[in-house]
């Protein structure tokens, strides 16, 4: 099986070490599980302003990686003129993706300017990636915001941008989400990472809860899954042994481990 | 090196931090403790070790409780080849507590779970403890370092590594479990309280927290021997984990079941299954 990952990331989170975080050492850590590809976020940028860059020193240090590694743009809605940046990263720097970070960069994912990246984007055939959580806040440190991203909001910004592709990672709960309860939206172009669920079962106080992505899937979300791990922040096996339980058959398995992202970044 | 998921997966585990709930009807509890069974038995998960907390701090009365543990019980009379029991308690409430304990031990349980009504050093708690001694069996504490005050002000009697490193300093002989380094809270913090401190003090790996190296910083503190392999509804996540910590093979499978069989050993049990390859 050929495994593409969504969600990975390079550079330093501030309140813990990571380890694998530079473009070697990762792709060794995926290789190990088996994973040929990523796409790859910088850390650093959740936390500035311009973040321009940060992106620019993201595509040098993928340079060498080009065949294994997709870095992804960073923009920050809030700065100004960041449409130049956005050109700059998709026309000059040859990225395929762009990360929005609405959690750290203090907007939300419904804001105007928000949603007119995502329309940038969507002119440009580009993918919005949107990290649900970056670390659990339940640890979070005091200089860490500590927010989870709210799925309301990415449903407002699917339902204004419905010719975007959207993906949320590191999320949990999208079987009860407001973003799953939209029936409007089910069938826009919106992904959801499994870096974050289980598949047939999580903590429950009635058997109309009791599994998670496996009900998802019946009642229709096989077609939003992708596959992503969230390394270096979390342990990429965790995503690998969920793809072994999917219940999806062969060919849908192909499509989430790497079919729809081999689309999304133009690989095919 | 590659991992070799299908040989991992197939390996046995026990899972000695999960639960079963006393839901509205028969069918319904039956169909929740079934899905625990059908969904770990894919991930080579052998044995449960099941509990049924009242959580938030509520300090409920012993009928309540009682419910509880008769829900774990009926699980186990269900699944006698698969379940086995944690008795929940509320240490404070001293001789009804005690009986209880007793009550559940007589009737098949191995074990004790604790929330977060006492921390776990509050001298209320030592008569469970002195118990649990006598009894050879071993305390499941729900835990966490959380220090964020919308997080603490949830659980402000939720214990942490130093909370057991402290009760381990008193009664080193208790068999303590740290529930769920991945359950929320600084890990990389409760591990560290509990460096240096006596054997018979481990940890658990379940919890929805799913942080790189989590695994390893906890054998480095405590030691493989200590580690146990649970899940607490985060299945695949807590198999992932142990699966991908650059750890010997060996230390893995003490974790995902040697550590645990050697906990049974002290009351005089084994395993419900040997530790050869499963199905899955």
């Amino acid at each position: 099986m050929n495994f593409i990952d969504l969600n990975a990331w390079l550079g330093t989170w501030p309140f813990r070490d990571l380890r694998d975080n530079d473009p070697a050492s990762l792709l060794t850590r995926l290789e190990r599980a088996g994973i040929q590809r990523a796409a790859v976020s910088q850390i650093e940028a959740a936390f500035q302003r311009n973040v321009q860059h940060t992106n620019e020193r993201l595509a040098q240090s993928v340079e060498s990686y080009a065949d294994r590694l997709l870095p992804i743009a960073t923009i920050n809605p809030r700065f100004p003129h960041w449409e130049q940046d956005l050109l700059r990263c998709h026309e000059d720097l040859g990225f395929k993706v762009v990360r929005l970070f609405p959690c750290y960069h203090d907007y939300p994912a419904n804001d105007p300017e928000a949603i007119r990246v995502a329309h940038l984007c969507a002119e440009r055939n580009l993918p919005v990636f949107l990290p649900h959580r970056l670390e659990d806040a339940r640890q979070r440190h005091w200089m860490d915001p500590g927010r989870t991203l709210d799925l309301a909001e990415v449903a407002d910004m699917i339902a204004a941008v419905p010719n975007a592709t959207i993906v949320v990672t590191n999320a949990r709960g999208i079987q009860g989400s407001a973003l799953w309860k939209r029936q409007d939206l089910r069938g826009a172009n919106w992904f959801y990472d499994l870096s974050l669920s289980e598949v047939h079962y999580k903590l429950h106080t009635s058997v109309s809860n009791m599994r998670d992505l496996a009900e998802f899937i019946d009642q229709g979300g096989a077609r939003h899954l992708v596959f992503g791990t969230h390394t270096p922040f979390s342990y990429p096996s965790a995503a690998r042994v969920k793809t072994a339980v999917l219940p999806v058959d062969a060919e849908t398995l192909v499509q989430i481990c790497s079919g729809r992202a081999e689309k999304m970044l133009g690989l095919t | 090196m590659s991992i070799d998921y299908d040989e991992w997966l197939q390996y046995p585990k026990i899972d000695m931090h999960c639960h079963v709930w006393n839901m509205a009807t028969e069918a319904e509890e039956r169909a929740s403790t079934e899905q625990l069974i059908t969904a770990g038995t894919m991930l080579g998960i052998s044995e449960y070790w099941c509990s049924a907390p009242i959580t938030g701090g509520v300090i409920a009365d012993i009928e309540d409780i009682r419910i509880r543990n008769d829900s774990v019980l009926r699980a186990v009379q269900r699944y006698p080849d698969r379940i086995r029991g944690m008795c929940f308690v509320i240490p404070g409430q001293y001789q009804v507590a005690l009986d209880e304990v007793k009550r559940c031990l007589d009737a098949g349980m191995i074990g004790l779970k604790l929330y977060n009504q006492y921390k776990i050093d509050d001298p209320a708690v030592y008569p469970v403890i002195e118990l649990a001694i006598e009894r050879r069996v071993p305390i499941l504490e729900h835990a966490g370092f959380i220090e964020a005050r919308e997080h603490l002000d949830r659980q402000p009697l939720i214990s942490n590594g130093r909370h057991f490193a402290n009760l381990n300093e008193h009664y080193p002989e208790a068999m303590l479990i740290h529930a769920h380094i991945g359950g929320g809270g600084d890990w990389e913090q409760s591990i560290r309280w509990m460096r240096d401190t006596s054997e018979h003090l481990y940890c658990d790996v379940s919890g929805s927290n799913l942080d790189d190296g989590q695994v390893e910083q906890a054998v480095q503190d405590m030691g493989a021997e200590r580690v146990l392999f649970g899940t607490d509804g985060t299945m695949c996540g807590s198999v992932g984990k142990v699966i991908d910590a650059t750890l010997t093979d060996e230390a893995k499978r003490s974790i995902f079941f040697g550590n645990a069989e050697a906990i049974l050993a002290a009351q005089g049990t084994t395993p419900l299954h040997a530790a050869e390859k499963v199905a899955v």
